[in-house]
Formats: structure tokens, sequence, C-alpha cells
């Protein structure tokens, strides 16, 4: 065997798989994870996986003092879906969703995380915040929104006639800033493109049917478990007026709008994102210490 | 009778109108990437900027756009702005909110009427396509 010309150069997160049981189902999980120190907890988009977060989980300025904790739901990316799939149609659920969050994070017996989520992701944090904010030492909803308009009919992301990988990043081509990094842009929506068939859909069943938290968002104590909303200037589908709106409802509620990002700031623009991301960790941090 | 602002705005339409056949008549030519991802559109389309009317026929991912329109002539689906949002789409850098069909299409600047299985099943390369006279292309 010839040795390499070249040391191989690895990236500092490592992957495992661990089974957790979500609402008296076992779901086998795929979780990557680098760095020490508060738990960070991200949860990924619609239809796509914990691929997105892989700029974060390299950066030194985070974990160096954050555990950085990136898992793929159920049904995405490397995680199966639950046994007997085959006989049902995807649809996550705000009970769901919830569940799968708290079950990951009691079987990675972490201590009141933060958690930071996108999209759905941002959704659920307010949910999180209103229901279990004292599990939480903070929360971070990324293009969140306690409701948004729909623009597009979901039924065109899983018909026989339209290739739903090639439909579904097609759609959010144009959540990406123009701004964005031409290789972070595709790489993007590659995720999208891989995503299995009605799962983007099926995630959109909360966004868009499950969770609209207009007028519930009441008893969220913000000084017990702060609230970060960020949201980007180009992200059409949740605005940052709807981020800007939910805001007024929740005291303490911090929001902020970046600049020349779309919808997916961690994965579409990494560089542009942590400039907004790391002064909040800072403060996250420093509440802490 | 029209007036001079009816009269600009003609014009700006025309202009638009014709940066759009331009660009699908040499810029095109020049994407092969866009042909290679097309190959398998068949259809035809009317794209209007305001009362500008474009027949836009497509030949196994090869666009033209008729001198005309014929009378009578069928189409499957049409994609219809104003100038205003044509030529913010077209921005090199455009404003967030414009940036995108979908974009327009939600702020009420922009309508995508009739069979729209061809347009959603080639979605990437229409919004693609009818980007082409951005400076710098289609993002």
């Amino acid at each position: 065997m010839s040795t390499p010309a070249v040391e191989p150069v690895f990236e500092p997160m490592v992957g495992r798989y661990l089974t957790v049981n979500i609402l008296g189902q076992a779901c086998r999980i795929y979780t990557e994870e680098a760095g020490s120190g508060i738990p960070l907890v991200c949860l990924h988009t619609a239809g796509a996986d914990a691929r997105q977060f892989r700029h974060l989980l390299c950066d030194e300025a985070v974990t160096s003092r954050y555990r950085v904790i990136a898992f793929d739901m159920p049904w995405h990316g490397k995680s199966y879906p639950p046994v007997g799939w085959e006989q049902s149609e995807y649809k996550l659920t705000t009970e769901l969703y919830v569940e799968t969050i708290r079950a990951f994070c009691a079987a990675m017996a972490l201590e009141r995380p933060v958690v930071m989520g996108c999209s759905i992701g941002g959704r659920i944090v307010l949910q999180l915040a209103h229901a279990h904010g004292d599990e939480f030492r903070a929360l971070i909803g990324l293009e969140s929104a306690d409701h948004q308009q729909p623009w597009y009919d979901t039924t065109w992301l899983h018909r026989g006639d339209v290739h739903g990988g090639e439909v579904c990043a097609a759609l959010v081509s144009g959540l990406v800033a123009p701004q964005s990094p031409q290789e972070y842009r595709h790489e993007t929506l590659w995720q999208y493109m891989q995503g299995g068939p009605g799962i983007f859909k099926g995630d959109l069943y909360f966004y868009r049917v499950d969770s609209d938290l207009r007028g519930k968002l009441g008893g969220i104590d913000t000084r017990r478990c702060p609230l970060y909303l960020m949201t980007g200037e180009y992200d059409f589908s949740c605005m940052p007026e709807d981020t800007l709106r939910t805001a007024k409802t929740i005291p303490g509620a911090k929001v902020t709008v970046m600049e020349e990002v779309g919808h997916f700031p961690m994965s579409e623009n990494p560089a542009q994102f942590r400039k907004y991301l790391l002064p909040v960790l800072d403060e996250i941090f420093k509440a802490a210490a | 009778m029209s007036n001079g602002n009816d009269g600009d705005q003609a014009a700006q339409e025309r202009m638009l109108a014709g940066r759009l056949r331009q660009a699908i008549e040499t810029t095109f030519a020049r994407d092969s990437d866009l042909l290679r991802r097309g190959w398998m559109v068949d259809t035809c389309c009317l794209i209007e900027i305001g009362s500008e009317r474009l027949l836009l026929t497509i030949r196994s991912g090869r666009p033209a756009i008729a001198d005309r329109i014929p009378l009578l002539v069928s189409w499957e689906f049409a994609i219809r702005a104003g100038a205003d949002a044509w030529s913010a789409l077209w921005q090199p850098v455009p404003k967030a909110g414009w940036h995108d069909l979908f974009a327009l299409t939600k702020r009420g600047a922009m309508h995508i009427e009739g069979r729209l299985q061809p347009f959603m099943a080639n979605l990437q390369y229409f919004k693609d396509l009818v980007t082409l006279p951005r400076a710098g292309g289609p993002r």
C-alpha cells in the first residue's frame, strides 16, 4: 500500500448514531458534534438536514465555549424513518417536533442546553419558550415567526410528474440572498435535492397547518430563558416584519435583522452569519459564567 | 389618447421586452449549462411586461421569441408583471423582496398562471431563463 502524499486534514466534528424513543417509537438518529462547554443544539430547516451547520461545527470561536450538536431529524439526512414508515404519510406536528427535541436532549443528557433552530426550527423554539422554557438556557430562532403567509401550493412538492428534489431546491433557491457565495448557495440547494419523497411537504404540515402560534405565546419568561430572533433581510418566506411582529408580543425578545442573508444563514453565508451570531453567543456565555 | 407618462411607461416596457429578447437570443446561446438542464423542456408560454407581450416557445430546451404573436395562439402558462417588477428583478444586486419570481408573486407584483406543470417541473430552468437579462446572470 502506498503512503498518501499529503496528510489528511480532518474537520473537528464527529458523528454517531443513537436510538431515541419519541412518542413511543424507536428512532435511530444521526448526530454530529464538536467542541465543549455549553450545549448548543442546532435544528435544521424543513426538508434539509444537519449538514447546514457544518460551518458552525468547525468554528473555533464557537466550539471553544460551546458543545455544538446538530442532529438529523427522523426521516431526514442519515436518520431513517421509524420502522413501518412505508405504511404512512410523513406529517410533522407541533407535538411530535417538541417531543423529538426534548427526547433527543434527554437521551444526550444535556443540562439546560441552548437550542438554535432555523425556519421550522425557528418556529418550534417559540413553542419551546412558551411551554418548556425552564428546560433551556437560551433559545435562538433563525428565520423565526409565529406565523407567515404561505407563498406556494405544497402539493407541487410531491407528485409523480414533477421531480421532488429538483422542485424543492428550485422553490427555495430564491430564499438564498443574491450576495451569498455560489459554492454555499448550491450546497444549500443540494440538500433539498436529496430529501426523501414528501418529506419537505410533511415538514411544512407543521409550518403551514399545525403551528399558527399567533396569540398563543403568552407566559414566555425571557429573564429565565433569553430569546433571540435573527432573520435575514432576503427571506421573503419568513420576512423580517414577521419576526418583528412576533417579537412585539414577547417582552424581552431580542431581534436582529441580518443584512445580505436569506432563509439559510448558517449554510448560505456562514461568514456573514457569524458576524451576527457571535455577539449573541457571547451574551449567553457571559450570562452563564 | 395618451399623455407623456403613458408614453414613458410604454417606452420602458418596450425597452425591457427588448432586453429579454436579446438575452434569450444572445446570452442563452452562450449558456450551455441552461441548455443541458432544459433538454426535456417543450412548451409555449406568454411573458408580459406591462402591455408588452412576448410569446416564448421552447423546443428541447432551446427558447425562441416569436417576432409577433399570431391570432388565436395557444400557450400553456403566462408570467405577468409590470415594468417595475421586471426591472427590479434584473438589477445586478436586486433589492430584498424583488429578487426572485416567488418574492414577486408573494408581494402581488407578478402573476404566474395557466397550466403550471411544465413550469414547475423545470422550475430552476425557467427562473434562470427569465432572469438572463440580469447583469452577471441569474443566481
